[in-house]
Formats: C-alpha cells, structure tokens, sequence
C-alpha cells in the first residue's frame, strides 16, 4: 500500500518539466505521421498502440485490482468478431460495430465475473481460460455467422463522413494511426482517472488484502465486477481496431490464448499496476517481436561474425528465428517473474533509490 | 442403448488416462500449493520422447514407458529444484506466470527442434479393435487403460502405505506440521513434482499410438488436468481419478449425441457449472 501511495503521489504533483516533457511528446506523437512517410514504421507504431491499450486494460483488472486474468483474449475476440461479423453481413460501419463489440464484451465479462467473484483462490484465472476457450470453439463451430476456421475477410472499409464531408476513407496507415493514438490515450486517461479516484482505491485496497477491504464494506464481488467491465470495454475496442486495421479475422488469430498470455507479459514487463508499466512493456514487446519475425536478430548475429549465413547453425538461426517469438516471451516471462517481479518501472525505482541513498 | 453404452466404455477408457493426468496435477497442488499451468506441456515432452524412442530405437510406445517414466521423473525434479522451489511463498499468481512461461518454452523449443508437422506413430494395432457383446473396443486405448489402472494402483499403495508416501500426504495437509515433525520438506516437494511429471509424461506416452503429436498439444491436455482437479477437489487423488472418469464420459457422450466438434465446448460449460454449484469440487473436503 506505501508504494501505491508514493506512486499517486509522484503522478500527482508532477513537476513543471515533466509537465513540459510529456506535451512535448504529445505533440511529437501527433505530428509524427507528418514526417515520417514509412507505412512500415507507421505499422510498428499502431501494433505499439494496440499493445499499450491491451496492457493498461489488463492492468485494471490484474494490475490495480489484482485478479490475473489468462483470457483477455476472450474480450479481444468479442470485439473483432462483432464489428467484423456486422460489417460483413449486415454492412454496419465499423464505428457502430465497436460499440456492439463493446457491448458484447460487457456481457461476457459479467458472466465471467458472476460466476467467479464469488469464490477466492485460483478459480477466476482458470475460469477466464475455459472462457475464452469456449468462445474459441464456438467460433469454429457456428460456421454460419463465424465463418468457421476460414474467419473473416473485408475488402474495402466504408468512408467516414461527418454530415457530407468525407474525413478520411481509410486508405493509407495515417488515419489508423490516428484512432490507434486517440485510443490509446484514453485509455491512459481512464487508468490514471482509475488510480486516483475512489473507485481506484477501492481496487487497489481489494488487492491489498481482500478481507480487510472486505470488513471496511467494500463489496469484493461488487467492485472485482466493475474493474473487469471497465478492463473488457478496453480490451474489446482493441479487438475492433486490430479486426479492421488487419482487415482479416480467424479463430487461431483473434481468439488464440497466445494473445491473453501476450496482454499480461506486456504489463509484468513494464511494472504492473502503475500508468507507465504497460506503455514500457509494449516499447519493449513490439520492436523485439518485429525484429524477430523480420530476420532482423539474424542478421545482426551475421554481422557479428558468430556464425555465417551459409553454415549449418546459420541456416537454422535464419529459417527458425521468426518463428521463436514465443520462446523468446517464455523466456521473458520466467526472467522477470524470478529476477524482477516489479517488472522494468520498478528495477529502475529500485536503482534510483539505491544511488540516491549511496 | 448399445450407441449409449459403447460411448461410455470409450469415455471410461479414455478417462482412465485423464485419471492419470489430474492424479499427476492434484499431487502437485497439494503438496505444494502450486497449480502447474505447464502440466499438459510436460505430457507434449512425453509425447515427443515416446515418438523419438519410436521412430529412432523402433521401441513400442507402452514398452518405452519404462524409460520415459524415470526420464520425465528427473525432468520434474529439475523444473521443481531450479525454478518452482524460488517462488514456492511467492504470490501464486506470479506462480501461475512462471509455469505458463516454463510451458511455452517447452512447446517452442519442441517446435525447433521437431517442426510444427503433425507426428503419428502408427503401429501394428493402433487402429485395431475387438468385440466385446457386441461392443467394439479399441485395443491401443484398452492396453493403456488396463497400464493406467495399474499405476494408479501402484501410486495408492505408495502414498497409503510407505514411509514416504505417507510423508508426501502430510507435507499436503499441513506442510508446517511436518516440517516440525522432521519431514523433509523441500525433497517431499522435489519427489511431488517428479512424480508428477511422471505422470503426466506416462499419459502422454500412453495417449500417443492414438493422437496427433504436435508441439501445441499440451495447453488443452493442461486445461483438462485443470478441470478434472477442480471437480474432483483440489488436492484430492480419489477425487482427481473420479473426475478423470467422468470428464472421459463426459467427452464421449457428448461427441455421439451433439457432435464431436462441440464436445470440449460440454466438457468448459461443466466446469463453469461445477465453479457456480459445487466449487470445492466432489471430494473437496477431504484431501487426499
């Protein structure tokens, strides 16, 4: 509790520069598009987007209330599917197919919650799983409104018009990462509205220790159900975006437990349960998976001189490195739970505070 | 009625090997209050070891488990003393993260090493099957349930009636108190996870003439051993093998009468039922 307290202290009075600081990046972030003409970078910079809102979602849930969650992926998939299955079938724009995706997740999220929130231990973790599995299933199973393993392809996204001026029609990566940023800071504006107000303290009390929280009247069951609402509407918006970013949604993509695994690795990375954790994870996770998949570590490792290209060992790095993403997170996971549980934010606390001492 | 009773004998058949998978779980959580989230990736090593020794010794799958069983006993005690054995007070749900991350390093480092291809190991019998009254049998699952029902014997008899496997219940139902009354601790904790992964390596050897292998298998054999835990009760060995059973049945029935598409979708609806109805599962007041 005396760390949350510094922590809301520290954001709290925010000193001039730091003020100075993040306008300056505010303002770097949204004339970034008009300088950098790479459609590439601009990928890396939505896939960061959609990652930083999957993280700080989570983060209500597992990081503020402290309920881990292993089926986000289950909010994430109601979200694409929804907008995807309303746009293909019904020709519902996408913008009102978020909304329905939201309120889908809603839905899950409540059954989820009335079911386990109730009980104490490990039960939310292993039913969130069995959750999203369901809905796995389900969606190679009802082949005529999921379109089975084959899933969903759209062609063309219809142009968004405010009255009859059009504003954009969604043919280049700028407007996408556009809705990617705005997104994204809301949902940074509602964690840092969650972290300080009472409903926040309230979670983060709950994850402190569940009876005394319990015995002061908070209602566990009441306020475990809220922070998981309000962590699905985020998570749910993200399926959306990603589902007509990619233009392209099938079971093993969107609704693969990888991807609720992917959402909790970003936050233990960057700190979990603070502002910033998710928004470090997601710097870290992005370029390194990128890097990964795009031979980039390969050819660094050439570069060395450690091994050449033709060899037998080169050849392996070369065709099987994409495809170790996983293994790297695996890696990563079992790295940090033992060595820095606080995640990168809370390493570096612990060296300021050590200098400032020494 | 004969459709009804030949999905039962498969389910029970099948559900023996469940038995071991969850028997493998409940040991661990018991003694150690860990839930192993890499439990059905260490049964995918199983899986890969029985078809290395396979397709490279020509050693048959129910042969082999001789050596797969002290092979995966090690491999346990190696996961226990190098990673489980730091986070044992930890905050479980740190716990729970370190076993998935254990869990996707096995799984990709499988995916390396034998490509994410699709292995069958076909035998002379794999596909061969006899006629009880009527009711065809498949032989492989037969012969593995028949192994199955004897290990489970042989592990009862070692928990009941030795020394150390009376040691092992304690440490499950008071780890203090047996600490205090001079048990070894740390090594009942080392032996619980051996032998679990024993276990769950021999349900993979045993399931192996019958299923695809490939390295993503192991996260719903995972969610299986879960399900069964839960419903059987945590921490429960009887309540593991009766939940084994029924999960087994469960799975069968419902892949004649609905489909087979839908019967892992029956087998999540029960456990959400059991967490709404029963959460302390069928045995879950006695343990062990």
């Amino acid at each position: 509790m005396k760390s949350t307290l510094a922590l809301i202290r520290t954001t709290a009075g925010t000193s001039p520069v730091a003020t100075a600081l993040g306008l300056a990046v505010l303002a770097g972030l949204f004339l970034f598009p008009s300088f950098v003409k790479s459609p590439y970078t601009l990928h890396i910079m939505i896939l960061f987007f959609l990652s930083t809102i999957q993280g700080e979602a989570w983060n209500i849930i597992g990081g503020y209330t402290g309920q881990y969650s292993i089926g986000h992926v289950a909010y994430f998939g109601a979200g694409a599917y929804t907008t995807m299955i309303l746009m293909q079938y019904k020709q519902i724009p996408p913008w009102y197919g978020m909304l329905a995706g939201i309120g889908v997740a809603l839905v899950v999220s409540l059954i989820i919650g009335s079911i386990c929130f109730r009980l104490q231990g490990p039960y939310f973790v292993l039913a969130s799983i069995a959750v999203a599995e369901i809905m796995r299933l389900s969606a190679i199973n009802l082949k005529d409104i999921t379109n089975g393993a084959e899933g969903i392809l759209i062609t063309e996204i219809p142009v968004f018009k405010i009255g009859n001026t059009v504003v954009t029609d969604f043919l280049s990566k700028v407007p996408f990462y556009y809705v990617g940023l705005v997104i994204t800071l809301v949902t940074i504006l509602v964690t840092w509205m969650v972290q300080n107000s009472k409903l926040g303290y309230y979670f983060q009390a709950i994850r402190e220790d569940q009876d005394a929280a319990h015995s002061l009247g908070i209602s566990l069951p009441l306020y475990k159900n809220i922070a998981l609402a309000l962590s699905a509407v985020f998570t749910s918006l993200s399926g959306s975006f990603y589902a007509i970013y990619i233009g392209y949604i099938d079971p093993s993509t969107v609704l693969n437990l990888d991807i609720s695994v992917q959402i909790v690795l970003v936050c233990i990375i960057g700190g979990i349960g603070t502002i910033w954790g998710p928004v470090i994870g997601a710097m870290v996770l992005v370029p390194l998976s990128e890097a990964l998949r795009s031979d980039l570590i390969a050819g660094m490792i050439f570069k060395t001189g450690l091994t050449s290209e033709g060899s037998a060992i080169g050849t392996f790095l070369k065709e099987n490195l994409a495809h170790a993403h996983a293994l790297i997170y695996g890696i990563l996971v079992v790295v940090v739970i033992l060595f820095m549980p606080d995640g990168v934010l809370g390493w570096v606390k612990k060296l300021t505070v050590q200098k400032g001492r020494g | 009625m004969m459709v009804l009773l030949q999905s039962l004998i498969s389910g029970i058949l099948i559900g023996g090997v469940y038995a071991l998978i969850g028997i493998g779980m409940t040991i661990i959580f018991g003694v150690m209050r860990v839930i192993n989230f890499a439990h059905g990736d260490i049964l995918m090593v199983g899986m890969y070891l029985t078809y290395t020794l396979f397709s490279s010794l020509g050693i048959d799958p129910f042969v082999s488990i001789v050596i797969t069983i002290p092979l995966m006993f090690l491999f346990g005690a190696f996961l226990q003393k190098v990673f489980i054995n730091r986070m044992l007070g930890a905050h479980p749900q740190n716990q729970i993260l370190l076993t998935i991350g254990l869990g996707l390093i096995m799984s990709n480092t499988m995916m390396l090493i034998f490509t994410s291809d699709y292995k069958i190991i076909s035998t002379s019998y794999s596909s061969e099957s006899f006629n009880v009254a009527g009711i065809s049998i498949s032989s492989p699952l037969a012969i593995s349930f028949l192994i199955t029902a004897a290990i489970t014997l042989l592990l009862y008899w070692f928990l009941l009636k030795t020394n150390t496997g009376q040691a092992i219940r304690a440490t499950a139902q008071d780890r203090e108190a047996a600490q205090l009354m001079g048990i070894n601790v740390r090594w009942m904790s080392i032996l619980a996870f051996g032998i679990g992964s024993a276990l769950a390596g021999t349900a993979g050897a045993l399931i192996s003439p019958t299923y695809y292998i490939f390295p993503q298998i192991g996260g719903i054999f995972t969610l299986k051993a879960f399900i069964i835990t839960v419903l059987g009760g945590m921490g429960s060995i009887i309540g593991a093998t009766l939940g084994g059973i029924i999960i087994g049945v469960a799975e069968s029935v419902s892949a004649v009468y609905i489909s087979s598409g839908w019967k892992d979708v029956v087998v999540f609806v029960l456990f959400l039922l059991v967490l709404l109805f029963k959460p302390a599962g069928l045995m879950g007041k006695s343990r062990m």
